[in-house]
């Protein structure tokens, strides 16, 4: 069966800077996360892909057939952009009817789809409500709602969970992941890795405008794990936790911080680490303040990975 | 309905909320105000000097619509057809749907269109009534309103396809757009012989007689009117040109968001 989404060496420059570098890939159904640190390329892949923005080199198809200018495409194609962008001056239920009338569907068809899509993403008590007036949260439920509310085989979501809260991050994910069981196609941005593993098993990691990897996100986990990782620990006795870890082989480093309660700790398997650290605590005695991971981002990874 | 009648609607019934449109509809019943008040000086005077309401009319109302709030109308709805779309990243949301480009900009022009039209019509109308209450029943004066009317409408559709296009091409059309209202439109018509036929304000001046001028005066305005039907059909074939080149920028141009 042919991918929905297919490129071939797809290049986009803004001027002189580099925005998409000979970019191939074909996303299949279901939901394939594409994963980059923020300025790699994700929403100008996205762009092209919704037909706002023209390749300067190479191709894209959905379906098979060109985007630019094919309006007819969008019959089946919902997206959610990245801006947090609205007619400021319409209600919620103002502004999904009124996009929903432009595919062209009836005043009572639209009002149904409406209610549905409202209902999905939880905000149907807030419908007569100005967006100038939603939280955040809310106004990123309803970008989701109008990309939604045609019932389109193919969304393209461009950071869809930033913005939420929690509680908002789980319905939205509970949702996306209720799309794959409907046969549909999904691909959606984020810049943050833990979103994305719970969304999906598939990603396309973008970096500088080029794709770095693509396919299971455990081969990425690999990747990562491999990377050595820098923990920050604050106890009561830094000194001794300090002086017990550096007997592990897995312990490339370890340091004191510039606080008196302050450690840090380099490790090359961060599993192994996290799971000796709770019986250290307990055999030590430890009064254990605070455990962060300065370096467990995406940039980091992506540095690691392109070999910064 | 058609892509382009539902893009219209959807615009029109949003257009209808903006600030702008309550902003512009005010202003465009000042003239109301005025000669409201000039009647009312006329009734507590007694005055029954030179100011007749017809020539308040010609001479105040006329030129308020002809050279200010018709330019102010069509360059910010014109200009705004795009660029508001642009610059409040709402652009997406239309181009995700299956509608031609060409249909967004039609059915946003029609949409801006019906707005403005109405306050200048409304604002037209409601001013001569005021200032020739006494001579409703009189056929010529109807004429006369109707004529006005006509040319007012045939500019501003003109006026605003030339600033659709503007919009369409440029970032900061506004600035080009007073520059164009305010530098040559204004200073075009002074000149003599056919560079005046380079101003679309000198078609809509063909359309309308201009009182006579007397003694000497300062760039003296010596309009050489072109036929009112070749008058009438530049402007139908501007404003079909200028819309044709704003789908046609639309379509072609790619529209980046400032971060």
């Amino acid at each position: 069966m042919k991918a929905p989404i297919q490129t071939d060496k797809l290049s986009k420059w803004y001027g002189n800077i580099l925005g998409l570098s000979e970019v191939s890939l074909e996303v299949r159904p279901g939901i394939t996360g594409l994963l980059g640190p923020n300025g790699a390329g994700k929403s100008t892949l996205m762009k092209i892909l919704t037909g706002q923005l023209r390749p300067s080199l190479g191709r894209a198809f959905i379906w098979g057939e060109k985007i630019w200018n094919n309006f007819r495409l969008f019959n089946r194609i919902g997206y959610c952009p990245e801006h947090d962008s609205f007619y400021e001056q319409t209600t919620g239920w103002q502004f999904l009817t009124g996009l929903l009338r432009l595919f062209p569907f009836s005043s009572a068809e639209a009002a149904g789809r409406a209610e549905r899509a409202l209902a999905t993403v939880e905000l149907l008590p807030d419908k007569d409500r100005l967006i100038r007036g939603y939280s955040r949260g809310m106004r990123q439920r309803l970008k989701v709602a109008q990309a939604l509310a045609h019932d389109p085989d193919l969304l393209i979501l461009d950071e869809p969970l930033n913005g939420l809260d929690p509680l908002g991050k789980r319905r939205i994910i509970r949702l996306i992941k209720d799309l794959k069981n409907d046969n549909k196609t999904v691909l959606l941005s984020s810049h943050v890795l833990p979103e994305v593993e719970a969304l999906t098993k598939d990603i396309i990691l973008i970096h500088q405008g080029k794709i770095l990897a693509s396919g299971d996100i455990h081969e990425l986990r690999d990747l990562i794990d491999s990377h050595p990782h820098i923990i920050a620990l604050r106890c009561d006795r830094p000194r001794e936790l300090a002086a017990r870890l550096v007997r592990e082989p897995f312990i490339l480093k370890v340091h004191l911080g510039g606080q008196p309660d302050s450690l840090i700790v380099e490790t090359d398997n961060r599993d192994r680490f996290f799971s000796l650290l709770p019986e250290l605590v307990m055999d030590m005695g430890l009064a254990v303040d605070e455990i962060t991971s300065p370096d467990d981002n995406l940039q980091a990874v992506f540095d690691y990975l392109v070999g910064k | 309905m058609s892509a382009t009648g539902r893009v219209f609607t959807f615009f029109f019934q949003l257009g209808q909320k903006a600030k702008r449109t309550k902003f512009f509809f005010i202003l465009s019943l000042l003239p109301v105000l005025l000669g409201a008040f000039l009647r009312l000086q006329q009734a507590l005077t007694l005055s029954r000097r030179n100011m007749t309401g017809l020539f308040f009319y010609s001479n105040v109302v006329l030129p308020f619509y002809v050279q200010f709030l018709l330019l102010m109308l069509a360059l910010f709805y014109g200009t705004s057809i795009v660029l508001e779309e642009v610059e409040g990243r709402t652009l997406p949301y239309l181009a995700a749907r299956p509608l031609p480009r060409t249909s967004i900009i039609l059915g946003k022009y029609g949409s801006s269109a019906a707005l403005a039209l109405a306050m200048i019509d409304v604002g037209l109308v409601a001013s001569f009534l005021v200032l020739n209450a006494e001579q409703l029943g009189d056929l010529s004066l109807d004429l006369v309103l109707l004529r006005d009317m006509t040319v007012l409408d045939l500019g501003l559709l003109c006026y605003l396809a030339l600033f659709a296009f503007l919009g369409a091409l440029l970032k900061r059309a506004v600035l080009f757009g007073l520059l164009f209202c305010f530098g040559w439109e204004n200073v075009l018509i002074y000149f003599p012989g056919l560079t005046q036929k380079l101003a679309i304000a000198h078609y809509l001046k063909s359309l309308i007689p201009q009182p006579p001028s007397s003694g000497f005066a300062f760039l003296r305005f010596n309009l050489e009117p072109s036929p009112p039907l070749t008058a009438v059909l530049v402007l139908i074939i501007l404003t079909a040109v200028f819309l044709a080149a704003a789908c046609l920028t639309f379509s072609l141009k790619e529209y980046l968001f400032e971060n």
